[in-house]
């Protein structure tokens, strides 16, 4: 049967059609996407990566909320230029307790992978609730509505849980612990503290050039 | 072959002596199209206000006046959900009802549930809408929506299925014209895609965690995302393509082999692109250049399918005088010859290197949802909307107007993000004669404002003829019944 | 016979009546490319040589990325080669369409409608001598309409075909003249990753 017979067959039938269509696209996903899901060292943590502590997933999850991926990166390329701009080039470890990861496309402002420890609490408070106080010439939007809401929504335990059964090892007291450590502190608490650990501790010497 | 040609050929309004022969056929199910691309028209409205409202905030970040619901992080996000999954599928959704009908000389399967589909679409998108301005966010690019609206879509995505393939299924034609093969694709791949891409554990309505992590999560989303535009803006709107232009033209696709050959190797070769999103990110290498080649090879199967409208068009110059939506067509075309081109250049890891991050990558977007995706909607909705309402255009004038509206618009859309991104992409690498870098992140990124603001007059040209199409469609079917069409 | 225009100005200065000229007089492509082509293409790497080396490349950071004079030329020369290229390029892509499109294949004719269109964009490439990006984007981008609608009237003129034909070919044109445009940055960006041009930090 040459190929215009077999497509004829396959263009008169509507079930050929369908489990055509399914098969010749699923074929790149099985043998590129899905060797990579069951690849253990894409998301086994570095020496230094620890799951974000309550507070810092909290403001995590507001980060995600306020769409600040839109305009930031969470990515150091392994490049020159990016690592004297912005620190170690990202691993891949680094993002295994990120769900979802959140490295981004596109570059409105900068990448904020290693911005932790860069600028003071106070600094990062006073940025995100005004920007252009000081940056002038910052386009990003404020986000005064953090400075006065609670960074406990009474969900954060049930979080820790629902993350430690995808694998993050939480244990039973820091759960417990978890709305204490949530008393009093507001959003923008939360934002800062995530702001300070991302990228922290950084990778040990060699990831201070490009390879 | 040529049957599946006369299937489509067969899609003209039937005279008055084909309409009594066939009075025993139930009339083909037209509301629910009128409906579906009612809506389109109003989510190309409000998507594209939203996307120059958003563009204005990044030359005057003030714009969002402290209100988080007017932030940009969140309307961004209705902005890209508003077009391509409100106008976008919307549209796609109508004109194939429309079509599968017309080239299966069959009125829609079960009718009921394709109401169920179009309602339920609209009202998932708008309450989706409303949930992202909210701060509900599953922060995947183009899968923002939450796990409540992520189920109702594959709800409905499903029941949409059932009435196309049910339709097909009872067919009076015996091949299927290549049309429904793209749809078809479309509804298939992105069933597969969404599903696998939304997998995660909820923690409450507005909340859930990723199945997956990291690096292995930048790989499934962007094996989503890529193809999102794969199968829904690019294969859908061939879709579309495949059945209204050889009916604006009144002839057949200049080559229905060169088509089928392009499906296949357009099915095949899409789902691989990927990982050109992650290029240099940490992801293994292997994963990137296999994304990139794969990427280079798709050029193939798209440059075919647009030589193949092209030539198609070529052949009915004679239309154009008295058709003012084959322009758009035909424009459409040239955009998606430069965005299936550019797309797998900037996939290249040396191009990619500066590219990546900037508004390159914007523009290259707006290059494709601008020039193609939108200007052959409207090139469809010019045609198809009298028909359904079985009178004239309202004024065939002002769909000039907005043909050179839209053309402005895109291409100065275009040159200012190129400007903007080669710019960015230098200026963020360049070193100093000691080796470190340059300029200043702040510096670059306040250098932006001048092509921000162009690109904000591009965003307002274009929404402007827009507002011409939404006007002039809805003065030629105001008062108009739907025209009642029986298979042939 | 040429162009009575003689020079690029000429075709400047009245597009219509040059156009017009171009489907009576049917000039040889040589004549064509020695009295136009090469000089519209020369203008824009002329303007820029000038503008670099004396204030640099501003791509919007207030410090002007200058290039020494060596680099400079073969920069500037590989820009006259590209046009000139395009200019050869898109003639040829024209004429490659033309029985589509039921247009002339005489070749100085085409080579002659790419001069017309261009025109307007090679004189306004004189924003290179102060190469700030988005100044050359505000003088160039007016000049592109211009030159876009010079390719929408002008072609069936100049190359004998209906309007609305003409129309056909003239957004197919676009398109790869579109794709052209994205070759060139491509290509460039790709150099200054290996090393010609800025000095980037890959």
């Amino acid at each position: 049967m040459n190929a215009v017979e077999l497509h004829k067959k396959l263009e008169s039938n509507a079930g050929l059609l369908i489990f055509g269509i399914l098969f010749v696209s699923a074929i790149g996903g099985l043998v590129q996407v899905l060797p990579s899901v069951f690849q253990d060292s894409l998301v086994t943590p570095t020496a230094h990566t620890e799951p974000y502590g309550a507070l810092e997933l909290v403001g995590r999850d507001i980060y995600i909320r306020e769409g600040c991926g839109n305009c930031h990166s969470q990515q150091v390329r392994p490049l020159l230029a990016e690592v004297r701009r912005y620190g170690p080039y990202s691993r891949a470890g680094e993002s295994a307790y990120d769900r979802p990861f959140l490295w981004g496309s596109k570059r409105t402002g900068p990448d904020l992978h290693r911005i932790g420890g860069k600028y003071t609490d106070a600094w990062h408070r006073l940025h995100l609730v005004s920007p252009r106080a000081v940056v002038p010439k910052s386009i990003m939007p404020g986000y005064p509505w953090l400075a006065d809401a609670p960074a406990d929504a009474g969900d954060i335990a049930r979080k820790m849980r629902i993350l430690r059964r995808l694998g993050h090892p939480y244990t039973d007291a820091e759960i417990a612990a978890a709305p204490a450590a949530l008393q009093g502190k507001t959003e923008l608490d939360a934002v800062v503290a995530y702001m300070q650990v991302l990228g922290r501790p950084p990778p040990p010497d060699e990831g201070n050039q490009a390879p | 072959m040529s049957q599946a040609q006369a299937a489509a050929e067969g899609a003209s309004p039937p005279n008055a002596g084909a309409t009594a022969t066939a009075a025993a056929l139930a009339s083909y199910s037209d509301p629910v199209v009128r409906f579906l691309t009612a809506c389109a028209v109003a989510w190309a409205l409000a998507g594209m206000a939203a996307g120059v409202w958003i563009a204005a905030e990044l030359v005057w970040p003030g714009l969002d006046f402290g209100q988080p619901w007017l932030s940009y992080g969140r309307l961004r996000n209705l902005h890209t959900n508003g077009v391509i999954f409100g106008f976008g599928v919307s549209a796609l959704m109508g004109t194939a009802l429309y079509s599968v009908q017309r080239t299966c000389h069959v009125r829609l399967f079960a009718p009921g549930l394709a109401w169920f589909c179009a309602i339920g679409w609209q009202l998932g998108v708008l309450a989706g809408g409303a949930s992202l301005l909210a701060g509900w966010n599953a922060g995947k690019e183009y899968a923002e929506l939450e796990w409540p609206f992520d189920i109702a879509i594959a709800v409905v995505w499903v029941c949409f299925g059932v009435v196309f393939f049910g339709t097909i299924g009872r067919r009076r034609i015996r091949p299927i014209y290549v049309s429904n093969w793209f749809y078809g694709g479309l509804i298939i791949v992105i069933a597969m895609l969404h599903i696998v891409n939304s997998l995660a554990l909820p923690v409450g309505w507005g909340k859930s965690y990723s199945l997956f992590a990291g690096a292995q999560d930048a790989i499934v989303q962007w094996w989503y995302g890529h193809n999102a535009v794969g199968f829904l803006l690019t294969g859908g709107f061939l879709g579309m393509l495949y059945y209204f232009l050889p009916k604006h033209a009144g002839r057949p696709i200049w080559s229905y082999r060169l088509s089928i050959v392009a499906f296949w190797a357009f099915t095949y070769s899409y789902i691989w692109a990927g990982p050109h999103h992650l290029h240099y990110n940490a992801i293994p290498a292997w994963v990137q250049s296999l994304g990139m080649v794969m990427s280079l090879v798709l050029l193939a199967p798209s440059w075919a399918t647009m030589i193949n409208g092209v030539m198609t068009v070529a052949g009915a110059w004679r239309k154009l005088r008295t058709d003012p939506a084959l322009k758009f067509i035909v424009l459409a075309l040239a955009f998606y010859g430069l965005a299936t081109f550019e797309g797998p250049m900037m996939s290249i890891k040396s191009v990619n290197v500066v590219s990546h991050f900037t508004d390159w990558t914007v523009g290259h977007v707006h290059s494709g949802a601008l020039g193609w995706n939108a200007l052959i909607t409207f090139g469809t909705f010019y045609f198809l909307v009298p028909r359904l309402v079985g009178g004239a255009l309202h004024s065939v004038r002002l769909a000039n107007v907005h043909f050179w509206l839209a053309l402005a618009g895109t291409m100065l859309y275009v040159l200012a993000m190129w400007g903007a991104g080669v710019s960015q992409g230098v200026l963020w690498l360049a070193l100093d004669h000691i080796g470190d870098v340059r300029f200043g992140f702040r510096d670059i990124m306040a250098s932006m404002a001048p092509y921000y603001a162009l690109r904000l007059l591009a965003g307002v040209v274009f929404l402007v003829g827009a507002v011409l199409m939404a006007w002039n469609l809805w003065r030629t079917v105001q008062g108009r019944p739907t025209a009642v069409v029986h298979p042939p | 016979m040429a162009l009575r225009y003689r020079s690029p100005w000429g075709l400047l200065r009245n597009p219509v009546v040059a156009c017009a000229q171009l489907a009576e007089d049917a000039p040889s492509p040589h004549a064509v490319l020695f009295r136009h082509t090469v000089w519209l293409a020369l203008l824009p790497p002329v303007f820029a040589f000038v503008g670099a080396a004396n204030f640099g490349w501003r791509l919007g950071a207030d410090e002007p990325l200058v290039l020494d004079t060596g680099q400079l030329a073969l920069v500037s020369l590989g820009y006259f080669f590209a046009l000139l290229a395009g200019f050869v390029g898109a003639a040829g892509a024209a004429r490659w369409m033309a029985p589509t499109y039921g247009a002339t294949e005489d070749f100085g004719r085409h080579l002659g409608l790419v001069a017309v269109v261009a025109a307007p964009l090679a004189a306004g490439a004189v924003a290179h001598l102060f190469p700030h990006v988005f100044l050359n984007l505000l003088v160039l981008i007016p000049a592109l309409i211009w030159s876009m609608y010079l390719l929408y009237t002008g072609l069936p003129v100049a190359l004998g075909t209906s309007p609305e034909r003409g129309m056909l070919m003239a957004s197919s044109l676009i398109g790869f003249l579109l794709v052209a445009v994205v070759i060139l940055l491509g290509v460039t960006v790709a150099l200054w990753g290996a090393g010609v041009g800025p000095l980037l930090g890959l």
